[in-house]
């Protein structure tokens, strides 16, 4: 099993890891900022590094273990994380108005989910041709897969992760073949549920969130006040930025949360226009490099597997640039590689692991 | 389309055919986040540039000092001086268990009071300085200072505070400072002022704020968002006021507060207002009003109780009794009244008239002071002994037209024109003004009364002084001038503006000579009423005078003593010296002091003694200087 095929190290993706290390690289150099102590290095600094670590060994095993070998741990590997995910509901304490931390608030199980649910949809949609699903009864399965989690995390209360999982899920309806018509009606009944969503089931600090973006200044103490200053923090950064550690917003304490949600801000700000353009085009980059690995895997489980790679870093991405540039609402959605957080990481870097192990094993057989 | 190989199944190359759609789709998203990167950091940039910058930048003002006013031989009134204080920063404080007993320790506070003061503040107000006190003593501060080390989190620092060196010296002439009302900054005149902004509200800081105040500095900080000072970027200094130097003098100013100071211990200081007046050109050599109040007492900030207790003192401190106090002039009146006989020709030096003491008017009695009566008098006696039944007759055969002509032309029932805020014209009734203000016709025995400066005549002390003035130089009635120069903050000369002429009195030089001789018997002859007034070595003129207050019946036939304080009459005295020469006019009221030689008199007297003793010192070492100077020229 262990067994390393000597093509897949002379196939080795030098690109994809450049890419990679690059990103985390920057997200380290932009998190030091923004943790911001005098004296070294701060505890979240600290720690994230630990991840970091973490997250390598990881990596590096889910890059040399023959992916095809995963498609056997899916449906275990998926019983597991829903079942951790039932068990923070349980005896996880309520934190910031969720219920998503096990182990004293040192790990979301929600994060370990993405794995298991690309390495499940994967195997599904392997058995199930996307090309074959072309009704709209045929994404029953599929999407009980997808809805069994979203769920879970729903009645976490953790709105941010349920929607990213949804997506990540929803990344798959890109290869069906179900036609427009059908896409027309499912419209219909999203816009219904949503409009039932906003009146019966949230909170009102979350419609609040939501009128937000559209005016920032009505509620300027509260999601509103973060909206304005991470524009204030990102327009003040102009075409090259006030300077590394140097950033008022970020180092005056003015942005909140800016080395999680609003990490990418503080990069805004100290890097400028450049700074931020090369960052969001080194990330575009690693995702079409992705789909490009994708397109070249030798089968369509690997295909697949790096699909859903793609949409786990592509949707958390969007959400967060998008809700850091004032055009979504502040959801609690961290960037990855660069918002601090372990759970995060070492996921993320588990995934960019898989996504490794499809492009070297691309001429395998 | 279904090819036999199983791994390159049809459902491979449906995903083949997507990959592109979904990169365009991600590539789609990017764009629009490079445009919204593009319109916040390059378009809009300069605008949020400014807004970041309003986030952490705070000008902390910087007050300027107030400038300095000085007496007429550059000496301190009024200055600024530096006021320690000392503040606490709730978050610095590492073991509030041990600062706050040592800190109390050192501030003579007790603990559990700063401990109330000081609160449980939370959030960004932990970062606010909370002052525990605002002028401390430099013992106090260097016990604090000292012990710094091991107070964290208090700081110490120094503030301008206004200092008035002579306490109450003065008070009303220089007023008092206080915070900018809501009214007086929706004025013109305060245009550039802000709230809280510390501006001149009675007397010179008033009149004079425009010179005073400097210029503010401030302070450009970094705040972190707690509003923590993290950083400063720059300081303008503040520019301290510039002076305003005033004609009075220091030494006089003292002798005529002291002057009412009770003549025995444990008795209440005499109430009334001075004016000491040179005749030449009408510099306020001193200006005294009774109660005053200490301007200290405002500059830190007035409390609510001392406020009240000023303001609703019966006796009215804040008020300027010897600009707006306005009294009958009494017996003072007489010697207007002998000029307008003698300009007007009813009367000429030599006529004697006869006072049996009283006279008779349509019926009614009016008594004349002495009960047995004068007997002949002339001019020159009747002023001297103050007889009323001569100068009934004179205002009689004037009438009280005439009579309030020459009081008019003698500035009274006008403003001086004092810059200073608050004066009252006083009263000179006519006629006319009766009927007016009453709608009934002048009666002749309020002719009688007026002609001994009683019933419905008011002046001021600034009046009679600047009246007795013009008797004094020989008919130029000057106005009142209290500013020598104003300089500003580099010493250059601003406003000086010079002796400026009122009028001349309609009275001839001769018969102002007449008066002036009288006077001069009322202090030095036998007879006369103001011996009180007399200094050695000095030929001291002037009149008394006496103010009823209430009618003759309350107090007819009683001893002073057994009238009730409010009951008993003002005093009056005028004078001015030397006789024949004059130089100097001052003019003195004792609210409720019975009898004006006695009471006012003293206070006239000392202040004169003073101004002749400092001109003898002052002209001494004039002459010793002049001859170093020639041995100087000799040794050459």
């Amino acid at each position: 099993m262990l067994r390393i095929d000597r093509r897949s190290i002379q196939n080795f993706d030098w690109t994809l890891l450049a890419l990679i290390t690059a990103l985390l690289a920057a997200g380290l150099v932009n998190l030091y900022s923004a943790t911001g102590s005098n004296d070294g290095f701060s505890g979240e600094m600290r720690r994230q590094l630990m991840s970091l670590a973490l997250g390598g060994a990881l990596a590096f095993f889910f890059a040399v273990v023959d992916y095809r070998h995963f498609e056997r741990f899916a449906l275990p590997a998926f019983c597991v994380a829903l079942s951790l995910i039932a068990i923070t509901l349980i005896v996880a304490p309520l934190t910031r108005g969720s219920q998503s931390w096990l182990f004293g608030g040192r790990v979301q199980p929600a994060e370990l989910a993405k794995v298991a649910l690309v390495l499940t949809l994967a195997r599904y949609f392997q058995r199930h041709p996307p090309g074959e699903t072309t009704r709209l009864r045929d994404l029953l399965w599929p999407g009980a897969i997808v809805a069994l989690p979203v769920g879970l995390i729903v009645a976490q209360r953790d709105m941010g992760v349920a929607l990213l999982t949804l997506l990540i899920g929803a990344t798959y309806l890109f290869l069906v073949r179900i036609p427009f018509r059908a896409w027309l009606g499912v419209a219909v009944l999203a816009v219904a549920a949503l409009a039932a969503l906003w009146t019966f089931a949230l909170a009102p600090y979350q419609k609040e969130r939501i009128l937000a973006v559209v005016d920032p200044g009505r509620d300027p103490l509260a999601s509103g006040y973060q909206v304005t200053q991470s524009r204030i923090a990102i327009g003040s950064g102009g075409l090259l930025g006030t300077g590394y550690r140097d950033g008022t917003q970020n180092q005056l304490r003015f942005l909140p949360t800016r080395h999680t949600d609003f990490a990418f801000s503080v990069l805004a700000e100290e890097w400028g226009f450049v700074g931020s353009c090369v960052t969001l085009g080194l990330y575009a980059t690693l995702l079409v490099w992705g789909l490009v690995v994708a397109r070249s895997s030798k089968d369509e489980f690997g295909a697949l597997l790096a699909i859903g790679v793609v949409g786990c870093l592509f949707w958390p991405a969007v959400l967060n640039v998008a809700m850091v540039l004032g055009l979504a609402p502040v959801i609690g959605v961290p960037l990855p590689m660069f918002s601090y957080g372990g759970s995060a990481l070492v996921v993320t870097m588990a995934l960019l692991g898989l996504l490794m192990n499809v492009s070297m094993r691309r001429y395998v057989f | 389309m279904i090819g036999p190989d199983q791994r390159l199944g049809g459902g491979e190359s449906l995903i083949h055919g997507r990959i592109p759609w979904i990169a365009a789709f991600i590539l789609l998203v990017f764009a629009v986040f490079f445009a919204r990167l593009f319109q916040l950091q390059v378009i809009q940039t300069d605008d949020l540039r400014l807004r970041s910058v309003r986030n952490s930048v705070r000008t902390l003002p910087i007050e300027a000092p107030r400038g300095d006013i000085l007496d007429r031989d550059g000496r301190i009134l009024a200055t600024t001086r530096p006021a320690f204080g000392v503040q606490l920063i709730p978050n610095d404080v590492r073991h509030p268990e041990t600062v706050l007993p040592v800190l109390a320790q050192l501030l003579d506070r007790d603990p559990d009071q700063l401990r109330e003061e000081i609160g449980t503040p939370h959030g960004r107000l932990r970062f606010q300085p909370i002052r525990l006190a605002g002028d401390l003593s430099f013992d106090s501060l260097t016990r604090v200072e000292s012990h710094l080390y091991a107070l964290s989190g208090v700081v110490t620092d120094v503030r301008p505070r206004r200092h008035y060196v002579g306490g109450e010296l003065a008070s009303h002439v220089l007023g008092f400072i206080g915070e900018v009302s809501g009214s007086q900054l929706s004025s013109s005149r305060y245009a550039d002022y802000r709230q809280g902004d510390v501006i001149g509200q009675a007397g010179v800081e008033q009149l004079e704020e425009e010179a005073l105040r400097g210029l503010a500095g401030g302070r450009n900080q970094i705040v972190d968002v707690a509003g923590r000072v993290v950083g400063v970027i720059d300081e303008i200094a503040p520019v301290r006021g510039g002076s305003v130097q005033l004609t009075l003098d220091l030494d006089l100013q003292q002798a005529a507060e002291d002057a009412f100071l009770p003549d025995v211990l444990g008795e209440r200081t005499r109430i009334g207002a001075a004016v000491a007046l040179d005749v030449h050109t009408g510099d306020v050599l001193a200006l005294v009003s009774k109660p005053s109040f200490d301007p200290n007492s405002f500059a830190g900030g007035i409390d609510a109780e001392t406020w009240k207790q000023l303001t609703t003192d019966r006796w009215k401190p804040i008020q300027n009794r010897a600009i707006s106090g306005q009294y009958p002039p009494g017996s003072t009146y007489k010697a207007l009244v002998a000029a307008a006989g003698l300009a007007d020709g009813v009367i000429d030096p030599e006529r004697r008239i006869f006072c049996p003491g009283y006279t008779r008017v349509n019926g009614r009695t009016y008594r004349c002071w002495k009960r047995g009566g004068h007997g002949s008098v002339d001019l020159h006696k009747a002023l001297v002994e103050s007889c009323d039944v001569y100068f009934y007759e004179v205002g009689k055969e004037l009438g009280v037209d005439r009579l309030a002509f020459f009081a008019n032309g003698f500035n009274l029932g006008r403003l001086t024109g004092i810059r200073l805020p608050q004066e009252m014209p006083g009263l000179v009734p006519t006629r006319a003004w009766k009927e007016r203000r009453f709608h009934e016709p002048w009666v002749p025995g309020e002719t009688i009364s007026a002609s001994i400066g009683q019933g419905f005549n008011l002046t001021t002390p600034l009046q009679l002084a600047v009246a007795y003035g013009a008797i004094a130089n020989g008919g130029t009635l000057m106005r009142p001038r209290l500013l020598l120069r104003v300089a500003d903050s580099e010493g250059r000369l601003v406003d000086g503006p010079p002796p400026e002429v009122l009028g001349t009195v309609p009275v001839s030089r001769e018969h102002l000579a007449l008066v002036r001789s009288a006077l001069e018997g009322v202090v030095n002859e036998l007879h006369g009423t103001g011996a009180r007034a007399r200094v050695p070595g000095v030929r001291v003129a002037g009149k008394t005078g006496t103010a009823q207050v209430v009618g003759l019946k309350h107090t007819e036939g009683l001893d002073e003593d057994e009238i009730a304080f409010e009951h008993r009459d003002h005093a009056w005295f005028v004078g001015f010296a030397p006789a024949n020469a004059p130089e100097i006019v001052v003019a003195a009221v004792v609210e409720h002091g019975g009898h004006g030689g006695s009471a006012a008199g003293p206070i006239v007297q000392k202040v004169l003694a003073r101004y002749f003793e400092k001109r003898a010192v002052q002209q001494v070492p004039s002459q010793v200087a002049m001859r170093d100077f020639e041995v100087d020229l000799a040794a050459h």
